[in-house]
């Protein structure tokens, strides 16, 4: 039986460093009261616990994800630990230890207070991912593609394989304001970078300009006037997304 | 004239066309090309009318030697003509595609010259695409009724999805409208997609690498709206279509008043989007709630309920068949209940396999409590299936359409719902008093 404790963990914020978290609290058999990232600036009322980043832990604790919850569970997990949301370390542990109990069938629990919330932080890291494969913008600088996004989630590693996949001869360059973070595409070699300050792009070509022009012609005229329907385009393209948007970064 | 007038010209007139999905189709990329394509398909943006962009939509030409009455393009209307060469085409999609503003094209044509000589551009430019500049993007193209059926095997070869519009959803609409096509025109090619896709995938089973006939399937589009045809009718040729020519999907077009003419409606007529809605609504449960199209609408009912989604519609003729119990109906079963879609009735055949599902569980799952509530039973709960009608009437209402500003389903457009007078609403009534009253008349009928 696990203890309701209330030390809180402190971590480096990598996924390794979770994974050792999780080993610390399945092998004291107690759940913390909190789990938070070293850099997360809040002093509280508990006891903290540092808890170092070991390898050979981590990639136990990994390695029964796939033994002990099945072969959807690595994904899953992976997936819904790049969520923006501030207690996701907690709810996976929760969700992690109900999995060590009832084996592969807890993905299917839909239902369970301690399944839903890491379900829905699945669904929405994938489809805001997946919004992004749409909705992301790049820019011609010559040597490069470059893009700039503001995602709620750190979805870059989401989006590595589908833009590699889809422009393996350019070069390009996808920069996530939210966490200051860069993927790199180039000559065939994919690799992301925290950065300090944000990248400065080169100044825009007229033959950029002129694409960027036809585009928005376009997109003006391909809407049917009598259908207009503001609501809608609302549901379906959120303002935040609207930033980076060629087309829509004047409108807003 | 340059390619910016050009591309004005041809997405204006390619606008009406409704598809712009690019699913159907996972292809990976590879060394030395461009491109990839994705099942669930991408929306790149969405435009003001809150339509899905997906792919670059453009006509070939809009130089059309058919005179079609509902269409923008017809020999007879004055307005500005274009044609792209297939170099240009070719050339700006893959712009496109490069910043990612797109999935792939979308290639549809007027008639120019006869059917035959339309159809060789078109693939002139997806020749090119395919091959110097190894796209491996997603295509969509239209074949043209009347084209060679060789020529349409080679637009099938280097499109992923074809389409055929069936214009009208009769032969005599489209005899009244559309002098230069036939029926027969339009259903010929249709046939020869369905069959030709149908023995390439027999070929692929045996032969992986044989050439790929239109992947992702074909889809056809209808206008609604400008003819007399009931929601029935309509409907009925829709899973006829989905079952004779297995066909991916079928659209529907409100009817936009083009042009001034005796044989359609006033050009002040409001496209009816409630009714397109409706249709749509009904297309899903065919496709994915197991439905038949005799049980949605019936000679009695010819016509959707402008205040009721037809699931819900179809709940209230059918109580005797509710409560469902959640912890043992059929999945069938559970699909029937309004607020239960697809993917929650999966998840719910999972889950309680584990555990008996009550209310919280429910919820957790993503179902719409507020409508399911009154068809279901569960652990704890016993269905508010008593309670009184007025208060289901009022959860069961479609909310969109009363919905101020929502435009695309005001009831106010008028001339659209002639169900309304039956029901004794009158335009003049605000929208929270039209809502009172349609629930009343809705809770008067169960």
């Amino acid at each position: 039986m696990y203890r309701e404790s209330d030390v809180v963990y402190r971590y480096d914020g990598s996924f390794e460093g979770f994974l050792c978290c999780v080993f610390e609290s399945i092998s004291q058999k107690e759940i913390p009261f909190d789990i938070l990232p070293w850099d997360f600036a809040a002093t509280t009322l508990f006891s903290e616990k540092d808890i170092p980043t070991e390898i050979a832990k981590a990639t136990r604790v990994k390695s029964s994800f796939s033994k002990k919850l099945g072969k959807a569970a690595p994904t899953c997990i992976a997936h819904a630990f790049l969520s923006c949301h501030p207690q996701k370390e907690l709810l996976l542990l929760r969700f992690l230890i109900l999995g060590y109990a009832k084996g592969p069938a807890v993905l299917s629990m839909a239902g369970h207070p301690d399944v839903a919330p890491v379900l829905a932080m699945e669904k929405q890291v994938s489809s805001e991912a997946h919004q992004f494969t749409g909705f992301l913008r790049f820019c011609d600088y010559g040597e490069f593609l470059g893009s700039t996004i503001s995602p709620k989630n750190y979805v870059l590693p989401l989006l590595r394989l589908h833009f590699c996949q889809r422009y393996p001869s350019e070069n390009f360059l996808i920069y996530d304001q939210t966490h200051n973070a860069v993927l790199l595409y180039f000559n065939g070699v994919s690799e992301y970078l925290i950065l300090d300050k944000p990248p400065v792009f080169p100044a825009v070509s007229a033959e950029e300009q002129a694409y960027q022009t036809m585009w928005k012609q376009f997109y003006q005229t391909i809407s049917i006037s009598a259908r207009e329907n503001p609501r809608c385009r609302q549901t379906h393209c959120p303002k935040r997304y609207r930033v980076n948007m060629t087309e829509l970064a004047d409108e807003r | 004239m340059d390619l910016m007038q050009k591309l004005t010209i041809l997405a204006d007139s390619a606008k009406y066309d409704v598809a712009c999905t690019s699913s159907g189709v996972n292809r990976g990329g590879a060394h030395g090309s461009i491109g990839s394509a994705s099942a669930p398909g991408i929306c790149h943006t969405f435009s003001a009318d809150g339509r899905c962009v997906s792919l670059l939509k453009v006509l070939m030409t809009n130089v059309c030697t058919f005179d079609c009455a509902y269409c923008v393009n017809r020999r007879s209307n004055d307005v500005p003509r274009a044609a792209f060469t297939p170099q240009e085409l070719a050339d700006l999609t893959i712009q496109f595609y490069r910043r990612n503003y797109i999935e792939g094209l979308f290639l549809s044509s007027a008639v120019l010259v006869n059917p035959d000589y339309t159809t060789e551009q078109m693939i002139k430019a997806l020749e090119l695409l395919r091959g110097p500049y190894r796209f491996r993007g997603y295509i969509h193209a239209k074949a043209i009724p009347g084209a060679d059926p060789l020529l349409i095997q080679r637009l099938g070869i280097l499109a992923d999805r074809l389409s055929v519009n069936i214009e009208l959803p009769s032969a005599a609409s489209l005899d009244r409208l559309a002098p230069d096509k036939k029926k027969a025109s339009i259903l010929t090619p249709m046939k020869q997609i369905a069959v030709g896709h149908a023995q390439n995938r027999k070929e692929l089973a045996v032969y992986r690498n044989a050439p790929k006939f239109a992947p992702a399937g074909q889809s056809t589009q209808m206008i609604v709206g400008a003819t007399p045809e009931t929601d029935r009718q309509i409907l009925k040729l829709t899973e006829g279509l989905y079952h004779r020519y297995s066909l991916k999907r079928v659209f529907y077009s409100a009817y936009i008043p083009v042009s001034q003419d005796s044989r359609l409606p006033a050009l002040d007529t409001k496209p009816p989007l409630l009714r397109e809605h409706r249709l749509y609504q009904a297309d899903w449960l065919l496709r994915f709630y197991h439905f038949d199209a005799d049980e949605i609408l019936d000679d009695d009912n010819p016509n959707f309920d402008p205040f009721l989604d037809p699931k819900c519609n179809w709940a209230l003729h059918h109580l005797e068949q509710f409560p469902v119990d959640i912890n043992r109906a059929p999945l069938e079963m559970l699909l029937r209940v309004p607020g239960i879609g697809p993917k929650s009735a999966k998840r719910i055949v999972q889950a309680r396999r584990h555990s008996q599902l009550g209310l919280d569980e429910l919820k957790r799952i993503g179902v719409v409590l507020k409508r399911a509530q009154y068809f279901i039973v569960c652990k704890g709960f016993t269905s508010a299936h008593g309670t009184n009608r007025r208060a289901i009437a009022s959860a069961l209402i479609d909310p969109n359409v009363f919905t101020a500003h929502t435009e695309q389903l005001s009831l106010f457009s008028l001339g659209e719902t002639p169900q309304l007078s039956a029901a004794g609403i009158s335009p003049d009534l605000t929208l929270p008093q039209a809502k009172e009253a349609a629930i009343s008349c809705i809770a008067n009928r169960m």
